[in-house]
């Protein structure tokens, strides 16, 4: 026989499905990194005009307070959603979520500290940084990424893991090509320095295109 | 290569996202391979097999038509 477009068939009509699922935990780490955006940048509006700022850790601590009683509140709505998925399932949002959550906590930490630069793309911006802010970021890079890339490749499908391997194989590439002519250019005074962020950019955006068409297409 | 994985999952009337439930794949996994975009894993052809009760070669055809000896 030949394959053809899949048209959608009709299922039971669910009331609480995936999409609740998935998406209440992204709404609701965006709109608490929000919230400590928002008293940052309150804040900053304080100083500049010359006033007593509130306390640094007021803002986290109500982004942090909002974040535990709207995930309280998701989990007892959502709970029998988790509890029908197959282990694999849960494992696999459970790394994206985590993932999520560490991009989140560096970015809202980012956004709240007044040395980092947010003007720019925060990945390529290489303005100074607070050494609390680079130490706990790095670790939280490390840590997040280890902890969710087990979760992860624990619980994809075949399908996915060759989207992976083959978005991975693309992002390498876009490394290797690039890479060593950058640097052979900058020797002879025909570039500008290598800028490894700017590579690892591009390698991730890459990386990025390649998974999403290999996965969706 | 050709399948007969969206007829056999018709005839059950059930959706991808069933199917993929069924197999503990995603339903993006499904419709790859329906679609013949994406040839199944040893291990999942196996399980889909069990799942539909046939032989792996009467769900999926590589359109080879000679002998054993031609192969």
């Amino acid at each position: 026989m030949t394959v053809s477009k899949e048209r959608p068939m009709t299922r039971d009509p669910s009331p609480k499905g995936i999409g609740g699922a998935v998406g209440w935990p992204i709404a609701i780490t965006l709109a608490g990194a929000m919230l400590v955006g928002g008293f940052a940048g309150y804040n900053h509006g304080i100083v500049e005009d010359g006033g007593e700022p509130m306390p640094a850790w007021l803002g986290p601590l109500v982004g942090a307070g909002f974040c535990a009683i709207a995930t309280t509140i998701y989990l007892r709505a959502y709970r029998a959603v988790w509890q029908q998925w197959s282990p694999r399932k849960r494992r696999y949002w459970l790394a994206l979520g985590l993932a999520a959550l560490a991009g989140a906590i560096i970015g809202t930490w980012s956004a709240a500290d007044g040395d980092t630069p947010v003007g720019t793309v925060a990945m390529i911006a290489d303005g100074p940084a607070n050494p609390g802010f680079a130490i706990g970021a790095s670790l939280l890079w490390l840590l997040g990424l280890a902890v969710s890339m087990i979760l992860y490749h624990r619980a994809i499908d075949d399908h996915e893991e060759r989207a992976w391997l083959w978005a991975s194989l693309a992002g390498w590439y876009s490394f290797v090509f690039p890479a060593p002519v950058w640097w052979m250019l900058h020797r002879a005074d025909l570039a500008p320095p290598v800028d490894a962020m700017l590579l690892f950019l591009l390698s991730l955006v890459v990386n990025a295109i390649v998974y999403l068409w290999m996965k969706f297409r | 290569m050709n399948n007969k994985l969206k007829v056999l999952r018709a005839m059950r009337s059930w959706s991808q996202a069933e199917l993929a439930d069924r197999l503990d794949v995603s339903r993006q996994a499904v419709n790859a391979i329906e679609t013949g975009k994406y040839d199944p894993s040893l291990p999942l052809a196996f399980k889909l097999a069990r799942l539909f009760a046939m032989p792996i070669e009467e769900i999926f055809d590589d359109g080879f038509e000679g002998t054993a000896d031609d192969a």
